[in-house]
This record gives C-alpha cells, sequence and structure tokens, in this order.
C-alpha cells in the first residue's frame, strides 16, 4: 500500500472511529437508529390495515319476510359489512349514522318480499357515511354490487322458467385470481415501502444533521486546518450511517418475513444493489441540506422539507394512479418511487434486473446528479 | 521556509464582510522563535487576520505566505496549529479521545506521538482528566486542551485566537509560560488578545485598531517611545473631575483607576488640562504610563485625526 493511502485510511478510520464513538455514547442516539426504526416497522405494520371489512351496519328490516331476510343475509356474509344494529325506523338508523355508531344503513321497504314474489320491480335503500372514501366505496360497492346480482339472478331464474327445456341464458361469470398479494394483506404491501422510508429519514436526516453540527460546533474549521481532506471528512461521516441505515433495512425485511410473511422473491443481492444506488441519493440530498444549513435546526427542517414530499409522493401509501393527473408526472423526480417499485417487484414478484433497469438507472442518474451538485457545494463551503 | 527566519508574512491585507471593512490593508511578521501579540479591542479584525493565516479565509487583496506557502497549501497545513477562539473540541468525546483524534489526522504513528502526548498532558495538567468529557472541563482546561491539540504535531507556526479569553487568571498565566516553552524551541507564535496587560507578555506587538495596525514593536520600546504624559488626578472625585474635563481638547483618555482618574494627555495638552482641574481643586500626578496607555493615546490620536479629516 502506497504512503498516500495508508494515510487516507488512517485519517479515514479516525473520522469514522470518531463518529462511532459519539453516536455510541449516546444511548437515546442507538435507540433512535436501532430500536426505533423497529417499532415503526411493527406499528405500520400491525396498524396501517388497508383493507375495508366489517365496516358496522345498521338493518331497518320494514318488510319482516323470508326474502327480506334473505337477501340481508346474503348482504351480510362476506364480512365486508357487519350487522350490529336493528334499529325499528329510518330515522332512527338516520341518527346512528349520524353519531358514528354505524357507517352503513340497509333499508328493505315494507311491501319488498311481495314485489319480489310477483315480479314487479321493487328498492332496497343503502345509506353510506362518506367521510372515509375508502370505506365508503368498499362499503357502497359490496351493497349495491350484492343487490345488482340478486336481481340479475331473480331477472334470470324468471326467464328460465319460461325457457324451453334443456336452453340456458348466456352468463358471464369473473373469477379475478391476484397474484403476488393474493390474500391482499396490506402489510406484504408496505414493509417495502416501510423500508425505504426508513432508508430515506436515517440517512437523509441524520447524515444532514451530523454536518451540520460539526459546523455550528466550530469543528469542521479546527479539522480543516489539519491535513484531513475534505472528502476523507465526508466519507467518514457518511459511512457509519450507511451501515446503520443497511442495518435497519435489514431488520425491515426479515421483520417483515417473520412477522407479516412478507416474501422474498428475487435476489438478496439485487436488492442490496438497488439500495446502494437509492442511498446515493439518501446520503446526497443530506449532505446538499448540510451544505444550505448553518444550524443542526435548519438541517432537521430542511431534511423534512424533501423527506415528507418523496415519503407522500413515492406511491408507498397511496398508489400513483390516485393521485391528481397534474402531480402523476412529477412523481418521476421522486427517487424513493423507483426504489419502492425496484424493491416491490424484487421481493414480492422476484423480479431479475432487467425487469428493474430502468428504475435502476433513475436511482443512478438521480444519485449522481445530487451527489455532484452536494460535493461541489459542500467543498465550495468549506472552503 | 525563507532564510530570514520569518515564519509569516502577510503583506496589505484586505478583507470585507457585506459593507464592513474587517481589514483596511494590514502588514504582519512574525518570526521563529518569537512571539506575536494582535492587541486590540473586539472587532478591530484580530480574528479575520489570523483566518487569513490558517487558510479558512481569503484576503481580498495582499499578499500573504505561511513558511514560504500559501496558508491553504496541504504542505502549510503539516505545519502550523490553531487554536480558534471558538469552541473547536468534540464535548462528547474525552481529552485522551480528542488527543488521539487530532493525532490521526495528522497521521502522527502512535509510538511517535504517545511520549509526546504524555508530556502536553503534564504540562497542561490534564493528566488527570484524561478521561473526563471535555464538555465536562473548566473553561480553562477546555482552552489547554485546544492548546494541546494544537501542539501536537510540533507545528512551526502556531496561531492562537485570544487564548486566554474566558480563562481565570491561574490558567492564564500557565497558559502564557507554556507559550514561552515552545516558543524556545523556535515556534512563531502569533496570537491575539483584546487584554492589554497579556501584551507586555510579547516579543512585538501590533496594535488593530478597526481594520488598521496603528502601532507595531516590542511593547517596552512602544511604552517608552509614547510621547504622550499620563497623570493621575489628585484631590478631587471622579464625578467633578469627569466634568471639569469634557470637551478638554488635550485630554486623550480618560479612565476610571480606583477612586480616581488616570489621564493620558496630548504631548502640548498638559497646560490646559491643569488649569480645567484647577476649578475643581484638583492637581495632576505623573505616573508610569504602562502598554495600556499606549493603546489609548494611539486610538485617541487616530480618533482626533479623524475628526480633524
Amino acid at each position: 500500500m502506497s504512503e498516500t493511502l495508508q494515510r487516507l485510511v488512517g485519517q479515514l478510520r479516525a473520522v469514522v472511529v470518531k463518529e462511532i464513538r459519539q453516536t455510541t455514547q449516546d444511548r437515546r442516539m442507538i435507540f433512535l437508529l436501532t430500536v426505533a426504526p423497529f417499532l415503526q416497522l411493527l406499528l405500520f405494520g400491525f396498524a396501517i390495515d388497508l383493507d375495508v371489512d366489517q365496516v358496522p351496519t345498521a338493518v331497518v328490516d320494514l318488510d319482516h319476510t323470508p326474502e327480506s331476510r334473505e337477501t340481508i343475509a346474503g348482504m351480510l356474509a362476506d364480512g365486508t359489512l357487519a350487522h350490529v344494529a336493528t334499529p325499528p325506523s329510518v330515522p332512527d338508523a338516520e341518527r346512528l349514522l349520524e353519531d358514528g355508531t354505524v357507517a352503513v344503513v340497509l333499508v328493505l321497504p315494507e311491501g319488498y318480499g311481495r314485489d319480489l314474489a310477483r315480479g314487479v320491480p321493487t328498492q332496497a335503500q343503502v345509506l353510506v357515511d362518506g367521510t372515509d372514501p375508502t370505506r365508503a366505496n368498499v362499503a357502497g360497492g359490496a351493497a349495491s354490487g350484492y343487490l345488482g346480482l340478486e336481481g340479475l339472478r331473480l331477472a334470470q331464474a324468471q326467464i328460465a322458467a319460461r325457457l324451453p327445456e334443456g336452453r340456458t341464458l348466456p352468463s358471464v361469470v369473473v373469477r379475478p385470481r391476484l397474484f403476488y398479494n393474493p390474500t391482499q394483506s396490506t402489510p406484504i404491501y408496505m414493509v417495502p415501502g416501510i423500508a425505504g422510508m426508513l432508508l430515506l429519514i436515517i440517512t437523509t436526516i441524520v447524515v444532514s444533521m451530523g454536518l451540520a453540527r460539526e459546523r455550528e460546533m466550530g469543528t469542521l474549521e479546527a479539522v480543516r486546518v489539519t491535513p484531513l481532506p475534505t472528502p476523507v471528512l465526508m466519507v467518514g461521516k457518511i459511512a457509519p450511517f450507511v451501515v446503520v441505515g443497511l442495518f435497519d433495512v435489514t431488520l425491515a425485511i426479515t421483520a417483515g418475513a417473520w412477522i407479516f410473511d412478507v416474501p422474498i422473491r428475487g435476489s438478496l443481492l439485487l436488492f442490496y444493489g438497488i439500495t446502494a444506488l437509492y442511498l446515493l441519493t439518501t446520503v446526497g440530498v443530506g449532505l446538499f441540506v448540510s451544505t444550505v444549513s448553518q444550524t443542526q435546526q435548519q438541517a432537521f427542517l430542511g431534511g423534512f422539507i424533501f423527506v415528507l414530499p418523496a415519503m407522500l409522493l413515492s406511491g408507498t401509501m397511496t398508489p400513483i394512479h390516485a393521485m391528481p393527473a397534474w402531480m402523476q408526472p412529477l412523481t418521476a423526480l421522486n427517487p424513493l418511487r423507483f426504489y419502492m417499485e425496484a424493491v416491490r417487484a424484487i421481493l414480492l414478484k422476484g423480479a431479475t434486473f432487467t425487469e428493474v433497469r430502468v428504475q435502476a438507472a433513475a436511482l443512478l442518474v438521480y444519485g449522481l446528479a445530487i451527489m455532484a451538485l452536494a460535493t461541489s457545494r459542500f467543498r465550495k463551503r468549506v472552503s | 521556509m525563507s532564510t530570514d527566519g520569518v515564519a509569516i508574512r502577510a503583506v496589505g491585507l484586505r478583507r470585507a464582510f457585506a459593507d464592513v471593512q474587517a481589514l483596511a490593508g494590514i502588514d504582519v511578521q512574525v518570526r521563529r522563535g518569537e512571539i506575536y501579540g494582535l492587541v486590540g479591542p473586539d472587532g478591530a479584525g484580530k480574528t479575520t487576520t489570523i483566518r487569513i493565516l490558517a487558510g479558512l479565509v481569503d484576503a481580498d487583496a495582499g499578499d500573504v505566505s505561511v513558511l514560504g506557502h500559501r496558508p491553504d497549501d496541504g504542505a502549510v497545513r503539516e505545519q502550523v496549529g490553531l487554536m480558534p477562539q471558538r469552541y473547536a473540541l468534540y464535548g462528547d468525546l474525552s481529552v485522551g479521545e480528542n488527543l488521539d483524534f487530532f493525532r490521526q489526522l495528522y497521521c502522527l504513528p502512535w509510538r511517535e506521538a504517545s511520549p509526546r502526548i504524555e508530556r502536553l498532558l503534564e504540562l497542561t495538567r490534564l493528566k488527570r482528566f484524561v478521561d473526563r468529557r471535555a464538555d465536562d472541563l473548566s473553561g480553562g482546561m477546555y482552552k489547554k486542551l485546544a492548546l494541546a491539540c494544537a501542539l501536537l504535531h510540533q507545528p512551526a507556526v502556531l496561531l492562537l485566537d485570544e487564548p486566554t479569553n474566558g480563562v481565570d487568571p491561574v490558567s492564564r498565566r500557565e497558559l502564557w509560560e507554556l507559550l514561552g516553552t515552545f516558543v524556545g524551541q523556535g515556534m512563531a507564535v502569533l496570537v491575539s488578545t483584546p487584554y492589554m496587560d497579556e501584551a507586555e507578555r510579547c516579543h512585538r506587538v501590533g496594535l488593530l485598531f478597526e481594520g488598521r495596525m496603528l502601532a507595531e514593536g516590542a511593547p517596552g520600546r512602544l511604552v517608552r517611545e509614547l510621547d504622550h504624559p499620563v497623570y493621575v488626578v489628585e484631590g478631587s472625585d471622579r464625578a467633578r473631575v469627569t466634568r471639569a474635563l469634557t470637551g478638554v481638547a488635550g485630554v486623550r483618555a480618560m479612565s476610571p483607576a480606583g477612586a480616581r482618574v488616570r489621564l493620558v494627555v496630548t504631548p502640548d495638552g498638559t497646560p490646559e488640562v491643569a488649569r480645567a482641574l484647577a476649578t475643581v481643586d484638583a492637581t495632576l500626578r505623573p505616573v508610569r504610563a504602562d502598554f495600556e496607555d499606549v493603546f489609548l493615546a494611539r486610538v485617541g490620536a487616530d480618533d482626533a485625526a479623524g475628526r480633524a479629516a
């Protein structure tokens, strides 16, 4: 090893050791870097349940016939709606809807069974609380879907009764089969997203605050008059937190696999490769934020200005196609979006490099661009 | 390194921050084995000068060379030690860890550095506190640790920005004695201070005021060559004396000296001042000038010249 290289390695080790010493001395910091992300994973995994079922439902049966009871039983059968109240009248049911006891009211009017038996049009009413749009959509859809099918079935039965022997009516049966997440479990969808968010928060905010802290404390200047080259200082300060970030990601997918049955179908090597490309960006943003911040407080808030929209506009929480049309192209500027797509593809679908090459290229381009910008700004700020 | 023994040479240094002219063209020269004191009030430009010499800030104009190189030259970094005015150590690391960190930044092998660290810890009397966090040290001990870190690589040039600011009198004396030890070995030391009494501990001083060098030389010579007589006013209370002397042109500077008033008077102002004091039954008693009088006389003369212009 040449003497210069030996010197650089020695200096790098000094900065890394110093960084580790400073971090491990602070128990709260250790907790925030290791235990807290794990707790967040559990919290998100268990608490963020986007599946809509067991929606509290009030049933107002004004008909009291076998037909009305059969309809009600049929509507409740798949578990989307849960029968929790049986108010005597529609105004009573509306009161329950208003005070939040129920989110759906089914009303079967008097004469419902009689009309059905006669074969004349009849009505059933569904009242839905629309404050939670997702729940309203699913619950309303379940109720009207069932009633629609039920109407069709009755009509078909009447027509079929008049058909000559041996003839049937044409019909299409839809049998959806879900791939990759067949039980439609939210954690399987969320855990890769949470891994990306943890990495984003830890590397971006910790890196930006770490450098801002050196500036605030005056130590940056004391180090600058030594022969330590600026890039060595940067790498030494960043490297420990990249390792922490990778540890947290490993923790997230391991816990995800054990606790939430998140599959790991693709190559782990590819997963870590994509993660490394993603880290270029998150660390680069952290570095950039530190060059525009004088204090740790500014660095923290500056980091959040990036982290928050990056998370919300990545498709982790809400699908990109559900965003306003003008906003959807903007998500192409969001590195987290590409990381999320790639990681979900690798873990859930077992995607190979060819299938995630677009995402990998995007991460590489963004990573190199922000790194170049941040490094040049950092060096300019320092000298 | 130049052959004439000059370690620091700065000529015509100018530097402005926004619309404040921090340095308006100053010259500084420090030789090996010399303590040069940059003396002046807050805002005189002392820190800016030191930061330029350390390569932390560029001058707008002027030539700077440290050991014959530009101050931001990598070769110079190995030869220069800086003790900044503000905190410059890792407060959450111990005394020993701070020293070891800086040892590694200077790429000093442990075998070579270890006896040096021992000696510095002994000289600074920090040995007992080697495991204490830097943040938990007293002001004086903290400064001594900063000095030890700056001395670790045995620099040929040492820059100290107000090293005794916020330090108790005992530690102050110790710090100066430490400096004396190292200068004896040929180090060039440039130290800034707002304390006039510390100027007398330097081989040469530069009086810096509003970015200009008002005077430069050995402190003893500057005191001897002072052409302003210095007096203590006897025979009346301070308030009456102050009133009687307000607006008298012969008074260059007036400062409290215990219950009395100390005066620096213009070279030919003594009769006028004596007349003004007679109205309050007070008289002038000549006293020996000290360095502070030199400073007050120079600043007062500078002010008067500024008003005349």
